[in-house]
């Protein structure tokens, strides 16, 4: 059965080339653009992974991922952000927080869909 | 009495009517816009998607002897049914259609890298995009110029160099801004040549994103930097002098030097000397040693400060009498350097401390305070 990644980020063309990457990669996409939604998605699907975008609105990244952790239901899913480049603070909010793991914008399609697949593989989901 | 009341009555009447006019008139436009709007959007999440599609579909491997253009055969042949559509619309339709695709294009440009970055520049070029932005560079609006000259960097269209290149002499400084940032991005640390060349009066807000760009290109910088030394521009001239010290290469050394004794702008002096100090290199020692007995003050303080980094006991020496100087800031900075040559320099200002005059002990005591360092000997 395919994973299923739960992918929140308020960017219409970003979340577009995000779902196309990962579908052709064999994952099913349910897409969210904003922290409320995530949120309410995930605690709803119980994904294999969330893809956290951390500037969005009404709820930023940072936000959904401690509210994840601190859902008993969803505080086990892996998540791997995505930050603005150069933003060091964010990276290591995000892995405080307990973010799997990041990747910084412009990134390369090719390696987030590396990225989704080692987290998986990681916490033993593949 | 009663054509009064007539040309009253027209008056409300005509008033009212404009009322009515304006909000039916007021109305119209509010939906009009609200449907652009909503057309926008469409057409945006309809190219996003799109584009996706375009960016990332998998290409057949190319054979081992294909000539290197044969890549743009295949993402042409990407393109072509966009081209085809786009060719088939009538022209208004087509513009707004145009619109879209290119915003998706630059959005896109500011968010991925690798292979799927390549793809997009093609688009951008082959869809007739370049070109619209080099016609948008001759715009009268500056925003507008700003704007074309930035998605010119950001995708990449290498046939803008010279258009970016003649727009750091642009009469505002936000196009001259994004010119040069736009150039950097497509030449490399080589534009910095060019941009150090061209660049006048160069702004605080100019200054510090230059700054940013400079730092990145860390030593490769430093023979532009050397060479913006002879810029006529004065503040080019401290730009690039203040760098060298950010990246304190010590090649930077014998040009400063030059510079300090060539110039007659006492503000470069002055600068190049406390660039001088933070490079902290042996040979600049009689230089700035010479330079302490300048008839201008802050040259004279900047040279204090250069010999306090350079140090030695020399410096200790040197710097000494300038605590009994009769101005202040200049018994203050002497104090300083003093600090800063380390346990001598700290040696003297905790004697003058006990010794000197009251404002000389007073100095003396808040430099040590401000070094953290105790008054008197543990």
């Amino acid at each position: 059965m395919p994973y299923t990644i739960l992918v929140a980020e308020d960017q219409q063309h970003v979340r577009s080339l995000i779902e196309y990457k990962l579908r052709n990669s064999g994952f099913v996409v349910v897409a969210v653009e904003d922290g409320n939604a995530a949120l309410q998605k995930a605690e709803e699907i119980i994904p294999d992974l969330v893809l956290l975008d951390v500037m969005m609105p009404l709820m930023t990244g940072f936000e959904v991922l401690g509210a994840l952790k601190k859902n008993q239901k969803t505080k086990d899913i892996p998540i791997l952000m995505l930050t603005a480049q150069s933003k060091e603070d964010e990276v290591l909010k995000g892995l405080e927080l307990g973010a799997d793991d990041y990747i910084t914008k412009p990134f390369s399609p090719n390696e987030l869909a590396a990225r989704v697949k080692t987290v998986l593989l990681r916490r033993g989901k593949k | 009495m009663d054509l009064q009341f007539l040309i009253l009555i027209v008056l409300a009447v005509a008033a009212a009517i404009f009322s009515v006019l304006t909000a039916i008139v007021v109305v119209i436009r509010k939906t009009i816009d609200r449907n652009r709007a909503k057309t926008q959007a469409r057409l945006y999440q309809f190219y996003a998607a799109r584009c996706s599609e375009l960016l990332l579909t998998d290409l057949p491997p190319l054979p081992a002897d294909s000539k290197p253009s044969s890549i743009f055969l295949q993402y042409e042949s990407l393109i072509e049914p966009t081209k085809r559509s786009l060719a088939g619309m009538v022209a208004t339709r087509r513009q707004v259609h145009r619109e879209a695709l290119q915003q998706v294009l630059v959005d896109f440009a500011q968010d991925i890298s690798g292979d799927s970055s390549r793809r997009l520049v093609y688009f951008f070029y082959t869809l007739g995009f370049v070109d619209d932005e080099l016609r948008l560079m001759r715009s009268r609006r500056w925003w507008i110029r700003a704007n074309a000259a930035r998605t010119l960097g950001l995708l990449g269209a290498k046939k803008a160099i010279a258009a970016l290149t003649a727009s750091l002499e642009d009469p505002h400084p936000d196009v001259r801004h994004q010119a040069m940032q736009s150039l950097v991005k497509l030449v490399g640390p080589d534009a910095l040549r060019t941009i150090l060349r061209i660049s006048k009066n160069l702004s605080r807000w100019t200054a510090i994103e230059l700054s940013v760009v400079v730092s990145g290109f860390k030593g490769t910088a430093v023979p532009f930097l050397i060479e913006a030394l002879r810029s006529r521009d004065q503040s080019v001239v401290l730009f690039a002098t203040e760098m060298l010290a950010e990246i304190g290469l010590v090649t930077a050394v014998e040009p400063l030097m030059h510079l300090i004794r060539t110039t007659i702008d006492t503000t470069i002096q002055a600068q190049s000397l406390k660039t001088l100090g933070r490079l902290g290199d042996e040979r600049a020692r009689n230089l700035v040693v010479e330079l302490l007995k300048s008839k201008v003050q802050p040259v004279r303080l900047s040279a204090m400060e250069a010999l306090g980094k350079i140090g030695g006991s020399e410096a200790v020496e040197m710097l000494k009498p300038w605590l009994a100087s009769r101005l202040q800031e200049e018994k203050l900075v002497a104090a300083r350097a003093l600090a800063t040559t380390g346990v001598e320099g700290i040696a003297v200002l905790r004697a003058a401390g006990a010794h000197n005059d009251e404002l000389s002990a007073a100095i003396a005591d808040q430099v040590l305070e401000e070094f953290g360092v105790e008054r008197e000997e543990a």
